[in-house]
């Protein structure tokens, strides 16, 4: 056998462990975490803001999509243009994000400009300008991005599997950023009220990684130490819960390709059965040759991807097989997940949790290689209530998992007798297939969205 | 501005006696390792009637080899932490992992292996698989996704159904319905060389281990004698405003307006790169500032380059309208900027600022192990030249008002646009 005829062993990784950030807070309560990354030039911040989306008043929802979009629109000490230039100018980015439980704004700056870059996100936060003109200009806006939504079908089943699995009380079960009706109801007195009554110190988790200098700390002191503590009531967070089954059939008349979710309502990192729903769904639907994809996508090729998708929110979650799947194959692609995802005639094997426990132990290194991915990482425990020692706690927890404890976890949370299913596609080809099918659905057209 | 002094990463280069081009650049900074293929093959060596074929064969590197069952590569890769992907373009075919460090010698094995062995391996089984996939790849992101066929219509209308640049990377049903294991195998033993290649390797290892490691996984592969591309003469600016509209179940009206540039990274390029920056390069862009901000014609306004290598690249400012409202407005006023920045040239304040906006973003792409070596490659395999992703910075920097005035003034004249129009289809 020549040399290159054998296979090369595979040295292990060396222990990891996550570099805890140090964390201290200012007086005002503003929590700061710094993440120390030698060679990386380009820092990243996080400004996490404790703001649960079920603080909008209900005829406004999508007020703090509106009041996030306005602040890089002028400053009190930098109007109008004046800001995104003067950011534009050190360059830095500025990107926001509205989560259910959180607000967050995230700026990539080199890391010598880092001392003006916090200046200039504090002043947006804490003193923005929240110009009326631009609150309008952001609700048309938001008006027209709500039409190119309607108009997406990953997009309009990622939306209603969500509104199909979350109990309608519950802010989670709705558009983060509004709808219509209430979004044309937001005046910009309504965002100047949402930014006094909401964005405060206290809560908020400031993250910063890269290759920082000593004195960073004085920067964010300087930058956010002024910002008052305001006597609003505290934030109280949702914990949502699950919806009766529903079978949902979204119209897209004459569509090539059906998006589909077949799913439930699932957990998050609290519960005791995360790390085994990790080595579950890595198994399932995870991996390249994971059951799903294996069998869907390299051995039938109905689909260019398909996979058991596990999106946690601050409590509860949700779970589901996604993928697109061409229209005469769907029925039949549906039917086969259904039967992959359920484990009681075919357990997770051994072999597949030491592989998923491999993947998860050996791809967290790379995960917090860079100071943006230590940034991102950190951003979504803290808008999930979490600390950083999940990271390393999630770690342990993974080794205890065994094929028994994966098995019952993926069974409990797929119950297979009780999986929600969204199938966006063209109704006309795929309504009688789908009953037929034993998957009789309720056909709805994209606005019924919109609709509580 | 950022300084360009904080990018000096190491470079070391060889040649293994097969003609398999080795760029190592050691980073001991965290235990991984990024391994990066460049082949010199992409949708431009696709001669008529094999459009999407190039794409479709990189999907089979992934159907197995001599040693290798399929999916295994990206099995084993993945069950260590590792990402493993390829991506089909233009110019190029990438194959790249990104590793914990004692995986590499198995990830260099695995690429060795289907270097050497694919074209003997091919099953008619797995091609027509992922023909499938492909095509659901092709329906699932172009077909059944909003403005979804706006590029292939623009490359076709900048370019001509037959320039090599005329026809996008994803293909049509027909060509893909087309691919034969015979036409795969051809093309593979045509484009799948060591000396069509370059393997870049960035990570937690020392020069001579890292070039030990390649020549031991690849050492043994026949090569041959280094082909010489032609380099495609560019086009002249278009004339007559060539013009197409679509139409579908889109919300809104949107226009691409598009020029052919100069190759990618040359002086001329990267000026009209800056002048398209200016314009509508970010929030405080002329075209986001007046015709969103102000004159509130549009939902969005976005200009950039598309660099390609084979003797034009390609300009494109992208309008979007708002809902029941058309674009027309906002293109003749769109041109009526580009116009005045021919005439003006940008302020200091606006070049330095989309200087900066460069120099950040440089600075990220090569912050990450596996961008670092993929644009090690790209420059080894365009150009030639592997450390002018040192000087990049000062190259992009050294870019002068005025060269940004004459890149608008002559490279994105209005009347040598072409324009594509995409419209709302009346509901049914």
């Amino acid at each position: 056998m020549k040399r290159s005829d054998r296979r090369p062993e595979v040295s292990p990784p060396p222990h990891w462990r996550f570099g805890h950030p140090a964390q201290s807070w200012l007086d005002n309560g503003l929590q700061v975490l710094l993440s120390a990354r030698p060679g990386q030039h380009v820092a990243s911040i996080c400004l996490s803001l404790d703001t649960p989306l079920s603080g909008e008043p209900e005829h406004l929802e999508g007020v703090a999509t509106i009041t996030q979009r306005c602040l890089d629109e002028g400053t009190l000490a930098h109007p109008g243009a004046s800001f995104a230039e003067a950011l534009e100018a050190i360059g830095a980015s500025l990107e926001g994000s509205v989560g259910y439980s959180a607000s967050q704004l995230f700026v990539d700056v080199p890391t010598a400009r880092l001392g003006e870059a916090l200046r200039l996100l504090a002043e947006a936060v804490i003193t923005p300008e929240l110009a009326a003109d631009q609150a309008e200009r952001h609700c048309e806006l938001r008006l027209a991005e709500i039409e190119q939504t309607l108009a997406s079908s990953a997009r309009i089943a990622q939306q209603a599997f969500r509104t199909a699995s979350i109990r309608p009380r519950y802010r989670a079960s709705r558009f983060a950023g509004g709808t219509p009706s209430t979004i044309s109801a937001i005046t910009p007195a309504a965002v100047v009220d949402y930014h006094q009554r909401t964005y405060r110190p206290d809560g908020a988790t400031l993250i910063i990684s890269g290759d920082l200098e000593p004195g960073v700390l004085s920067h964010v002191e300087a930058a956010f130490g002024a910002w008052d503590v305001r006597t609003a009531a505290e934030p109280t967070h949702q914990s949502p819960t699950r919806r009766r089954i529903h079978h949902w059939l979204v119209d897209r008349p004459g569509a090539v390709a059906a998006d589909v979710r077949l799913g439930a309502f699932g957990i998050d990192r609290t519960d005791a059965r995360w790390a085994d729903l990790q080595v579950a769904g890595h198994a399932v639907g995870g991996a390249f040759l994971s059951r799903l994809n294996k069998v869907l996508r390299e051995e039938r090729g109905y689909t260019y991807g398909v996979h058991l998708v596990n999106q946690p929110m601050r409590a509860g979650g949700l779970l589901a097989v996604q993928g697109s799947f061409r229209t005469d194959v769907v029925v039949d692609a549906i039917t086969e997940a259904a039967a992959l995802i359920d484990l009681r005639q075919r357990p997770i094997t051994d072999a597949e949790v030491a592989e998923a426990v491999s993947y998860h132990t050996g791809s967290a290194p790379l995960r917090f290689a860079t100071a943006q991915g230590v940034t991102q990482n950190l951003a979504g425990l803290v808008a999930a209530g979490i600390t950083a020692e999940f990271i390393d706690a999630n770690m342990v927890a993974l080794s205890h998992v065994t094929a028994a404890s994966a098995t019952d976890a993926l069974i409990e949370l797929l119950p297979p007798d009780a999986l929600t299913l969204v199938v966006v596609g063209d109704a006309a080809a795929l309504h009688q297939p789908l009953a037929d099918a034993g998957w009789a659905s309720t056909v709805y057209s994209a606005t019924k969205l919109l609709h509580r | 501005m950022v300084s360009a002094d904080v990018v000096n990463y190491p470079l070391h280069q060889e040649f293994l006696s097969n003609g398999l081009r080795v760029l190592v650049s050691p980073d001991r900074s965290v235990p991984v390792a990024a391994v990066n293929l460049w082949y010199d093959v992409g949708s431009r060596d696709e001669l008529p009637g094999q459009y999407g074929w190039a794409h479709l064969f990189e999907h089979l590197m992934f159907s197995g080899s001599a040693r290798v069952a399929s999916g295994e590569h990206l099995q084993l890769l993945q069950n260590l932490g590792g990402s493993v992907n390829a991506t089909t373009w233009f110019d190029r075919t990438n194959y790249f992992e990104t590793l914990p460090i004692g995986a590499l010698d198995l990830a260099l094995w695995l690429e060795a292996d289907r270097l050497g062995s694919l074209a003997d391996h091919l099953t008619i089984e797995s091609v027509d698989t992922q023909r499938e996939v492909v095509k659901e790849e092709k329906r699932q992101r172009y077909d059944n996704v909003p403005y979804g066929d706006a590029m292939a219509t623009l490359v076709e209308l900048v370019f001509g159904a037959d320039h090599h640049y005329g026809h996008t990377t994803i293909g049509t049903m027909e060509d893909l319905a087309g691919a034969s294991v015979e036409a795969a195998a051809d093309f593979f033993r045509t484009h799948y060389r060591p000396e069509n290649a370059v393997l870049t390797l960035v990570g937690d290892f020392t020069v001579k281990e890292a070039f030990r490691k390649a020549e031991r996984a690849f050492g043994q592969l026949r090569g041959g004698a280094r082909r010489q591309r032609p380099v495609p003469g560019g086009l002249a600016p278009m004339e007559g405003i060539p013009a197409a509209e679509l139409s579908g179940r889109v919300p809104a009206e949107a226009a691409y307006l598009a020029w052919r540039l100069p190759v990618r990274d040359t002086v001329d390029f990267d000026a009209a790169d800056l002048a398209l920056g200016i314009l509508g390069g970010g929030q405080s862009s002329r075209l986001h500032q007046l015709l969103v901000r102000e004159r509130r014609l549009l939902a969005f306004a976005g200009a950039h380059p598309l660099p390609l290598i084979g003797g034009n690249s390609i300009g494109l400012i992208q309008l979007r309208g708002l809902p029941d409202r058309g674009v027309a407005e906002g293109v003749q006023a769109t041109l009526e900027q580009v116009e005045r920045l021919a005439t003006d040239g940008p302020t200091e304040d606006e070049l330095n600022r989309i200087k900066a906006q460069f120099g950040r973003e440089w600075l990220m792409d090569l912050a990450r192990l596996d961008t670092r070596a993929d644009l090690i490659s790209a420059f080894t395999v365009l150009h030639d030249d592997p450390g002018r992703v040192n000087r990049r910075l000062v190259e992009l920097t050294s870019i002068t008002a005025a060269q940004v005035r004459d890149a608008a003034a002559t490279l994105l004249r209005p009347e040598h646009r072409a324009e594509l129009i995409y419209r709302v289809e009346a509901s049914r």
